[in-house]
C-alpha cells in the first residue's frame, strides 16, 4: 500500500471538517515551528491540539480511491488524530533531521490515546520504517487497545517486522483472543517457524481442554510436515465444521502429497474450495 | 451502605494500592478517582524517573482502574518535597507541559509547600504561572507542619499569581484552616486519615458547621497507613449522623466533579454511560488478571 502526498490529502480532510480558525492557527504554528526550529513550540502546539480540536464529531471522508483517504476511513480516524498526524508530518517534511528526535520524544511521552494514534498512522509518516522500535515495543503492552492499534488492520507490521517480530505478534494476538482475520498479509508473512509455533500452541491448548480459534491455522498451509499433517487429520475429524474447512483449505495450498491425499478424501469440500464457495472468509 | 451513592475520591494514589483495593472501592460505590502526582517515598534522582511515573499515570494506571470499572484521572505537577532538589526540579518543570493536556489530566497538582523552603516557593510559583497561562485548575498540597501559616501563604501566593480561587483546590484542611479557605473563595478538600489528623467523625462535624458548599472529602490513600474507602465510609457516617443526602452527594461526589471537571477531561458520562465492566475486552496475557475468569457486566466485580 503506497502512501503518497500524505500531507496534501490530510489537509483536504481538515479543510472540510475543521473549524477554519483552528486550521489557520495550526498552519501558522507549523510555519513558525518549521522556520524557527522550535521544539518548545512544537510540544506546546501538539499539546494544545487536544484542547482545541473536537473529536466527538464524526469525520465523513471524501469519496475517491486515494490510499491515504481509504486508510483513514478503515481506521475510523477522528479529527484530532488526523490533526496530530498532520502536524508531525509537516514538521518532518520541513526538516526531518532536526525534528525526528522531537517526534520520537512526543511518542515516548504519549498517553494511551496518543499512542494508539501513532501506531495506527505510523504508516503515513515520512520514512515510517524509522519508527519500528515504537511498533515492536507496542507488542509488549498489556493494554489491548494499544496492541490492536499496531496489529489489526495495519499494514505496518507486514511491511517492516522481521519474522521473529511478526511471529511474536501473531501468537500474542491469538493468545489475547483478538480477531485474527483483521491482521493484514497473513499469507505473505507465513513462515516455517510460525507454522511450528502454531502447532505447539494448539497442542498446549488442547492439553488444557481449551479451544483454538480455527483462523489461527491460516499460515501453516505451505509448511505442512509430519506433525502438522497429524494436526490436519485431527481437524478433519473434528465435530466443528469450521475446523474441517480449515484443514481442507490448508491442504489445498500444500505441495505435500499426503496433504493432497487428505483433501482428495473430502471431495465435497475440495470442489467447494475450487469453486470459491469455501475460503478463509468463511472461517472468520 | 444501605443507600448506595456514587462516590468520587479526588485524591488517591492508586499506583501504591492493590487490586483488592480497586475491587473494594468499586463495591463501595466509587466510580472515579483522581490520582495526584506526588512523592514516592524514595526520592527520585533522574528526570527519567519522573517521566516514566507521569507516563504511568496517563497510561497503565487508567487501564488498571478500568478493569475494575473505575474511571481514573490524574493531576500532574512537581511535588513540594522533590522541588528541593533544584538541579532535578529544573528538568522536571521543562517536562510538565508535555503532560498537561493528556486525555485524563484534570489539573496541575499536587503542588505547594512541605517545609516552606525557598526552592519549594520558587517551583510552586513557576507552576502557578503555568496554570494561569494554560487556564488549568490547581490542586494544592498544604504542609503537615506549620499547617495554618502554610495554608494561608499558599492561598496568598495563588492570588498573587493571578489565579481564580474557585479554580484552586486547597487540600488537607482541618478545623483550623477551613474557615480561612472558604472565606477567600477557594475550594476546601479534606483528607480523612484513619488514625491521626482528620478522622471522619470530625469531618461530619465540619460539614454540619460549614455546610457542603466548596467542601470536598478525599482519602489521599497512598503507600502509608491509609484507607482507600475513607470517602464512602465518611459518606455513610454522615448519613447515619443526620447530614442530608444532598450535602453528602455534594461533598463526596458533585463538588469534586465540578472542581476537576472544568477542562472537560472528566465527565459524568464516562461512568454513567458505562456498559459495565468487561475484563474480557481488556483481558490479555499478563494483565491484572492472573488466571481468574474475566468478569463481565454488572455493577459489581466482587
Amino acid at each position: 500500500m503506497s502512501m503518497e502526498n500524505v500531507s496534501q490529502e490530510l489537509v483536504k480532510v481538515l479543510h472540510h471538517h475543521m473549524d477554519a480558525n483552528i486550521l489557520q492557527w495550526m498552519e501558522e504554528k507549523i510555519d513558525a515551528i518549521s522556520s524557527n526550529r522550535s521544539s518548545k513550540d512544537l510540544y506546546l502546539t501538539y499539546s494544545l491540539m487536544a484542547a482545541k480540536i473536537n473529536t466527538v464529531e464524526a469525520v465523513n471522508m471524501p469519496f475517491g480511491t486515494n490510499n491515504v483517504i481509504q486508510y483513514l476511513k478503515a481506521q475510523n480516524a477522528n479529527l484530532l488524530q488526523i490533526g496530530r498526524v498532520y502536524l508531525l508530518i509537516r514538521v518532518l517534511e520541513a526538516d526531518e533531521e532536526f525534528f525526528f528526535k522531537k517526534v520520537e520524544n512526543i511518542i515516548q511521552v504519549s498517553d494511551t490515546g496518543e499512542l494508539v494514534t501513532f501506531l495506527k498512522f505510523l504508516i503515513l509518516m515520512p520514512n515510517s520504517g524509522n519508527y519500528k522500535n515504537v511498533a515492536v515495543e507496542a507488542l509488549r503492552t498489556n493494554i489491548a487497545t494499544i496492541f490492536d492499534a499496531i496489529s489489526l488492520k495495519n499494514p505496518y507490521p507486514s511491511m517492516f517486522f522481521n519474522d521473529q517480530q511478526w511471529n511474536q505478534m501473531y501468537l500474542k494476538a491469538a493468545f489475547m483472543e483478538r480477531d485474527l482475520s483483521l491482521i493484514m498479509d497473513i499469507d505473505n508473512r507465513a513462515n516455517k517457524d510460525l507454522a511450528r509455533i502454531i502447532s505447539d500452541y494448539a497442542h498446549e491448548r488442547w492439553a488444557a481442554s481449551r479451544k483454538v480459534d480455527p483462523y489461527f491455522w491460516r499460515p501453516v498451509g505451505k509448511f505442512l510436515n509430519e506433525a502438522l499433517l497429524d494436526d490436519m487429520k485431527r481437524l478433519l475429524q473434528s465435530g466443528n465444521e469450521k475446523e474441517n474447512m480449515v484443514a481442507a483449505l490448508t491442504c489445498s495450498i500444500s505441495e505435500n502429497p499426503q496433504a493432497k491425499e487428505l483433501l482428495d478424501n473430502c471431495p465435497d469440500m475440495k470442489s467447494k474450495i475450487e469453486s470459491g464457495l469455501i475460503s478463509w472468509n468463511n472461517i472468520k | 451502605m444501605k443507600d448506595k451513592l456514587m462516590i468520587i475520591d479526588p485524591h488517591v494514589h492508586m499506583t501504591s494500592r492493590t487490586t483488592d483495593d480497586y475491587e473494594a472501592m468499586a463495591a463501595a460505590g466509587i466510580v472515579a478517582v483522581i490520582e495526584p502526582s506526588f512523592w514516592l517515598g524514595q526520592p527520585r534522582t533522574q528526570v527519567g524517573s519522573f517521566q516514566d511515573y507521569y507516563s504511568s499515570l496517563v497510561g497503565w494506571e487508567p487501564f488498571r482502574a478500568s478493569q475494575f470499572g473505575i474511571k481514573h484521572y490524574c493531576t500532574i505537577g512537581l511535588n513540594s518535597k522533590e522541588a528541593n532538589n533544584e538541579a532535578l526540579a529544573e528538568q522536571v518543570i521543562e517536562l510538565l507541559p508535555l503532560y498537561f493536556h493528556k486525555e485524563n489530566v484534570v489539573a496541575i497538582g499536587e503542588i505547594g509547600y512541605d517545609d516552606q523552603t525557598p526552592a519549594e516557593d520558587k517551583y510552586f510559583r513557576m507552576q502557578l504561572d503555568l496554570a494561569r497561562e494554560l487556564n488549568m485548575t490547581v490542586q494544592v498540597h498544604t504542609p503537615h507542619r506549620d499547617k495554618k501559616a502554610g495554608t494561608i501563604k499558599s492561598m496568598e501566593v495563588c492570588l498573587e499569581h493571578g489565579l481564580d480561587p474557585s479554580n484552586v483546590i486547597i487540600d488537607h484542611n482541618n478545623e483550623e484552616t477551613v474557615k480561612e479557605v472558604l472565606d477567600r473563595g477557594f475550594i476546601a478538600a479534606f483528607t480523612i486519615y484513619p488514625k491521626t489528623k482528620m478522622g471522619n467523625e470530625r469531618m461530619v462535624e465540619v460539614v454540619r458547621k460549614y455546610g457542603s458548599k466548596n467542601i470536598i472529602v478525599d482519602s489521599s490513600a497512598d503507600w502509608g497507613v491509609s484507607d482507600p474507602l475513607a470517602v464512602p465510609k465518611t459518606a455513610s457516617l454522615m448519613l447515619s449522623r443526620g447530614i442530608s443526602k444532598e450535602d453528602v452527594i455534594k461533598t463526596c461526589y458533585q463538588n469534586a466533579l465540578d472542581a476537576f471537571g472544568k477542562n472537560g477531561k472528566m465527565k459524568e458520562e464516562h461512568w454513567l454511560g458505562d456498559k459495565g465492566i468487561d475484563q474480557r475486552e481488556l483481558f490479555n496475557d499478563n494483565s491484572v488478571l492472573r488466571g481468574q475468569e474475566p468478569k463481565i457486566g454488572g455493577d459489581s466485580i466482587v
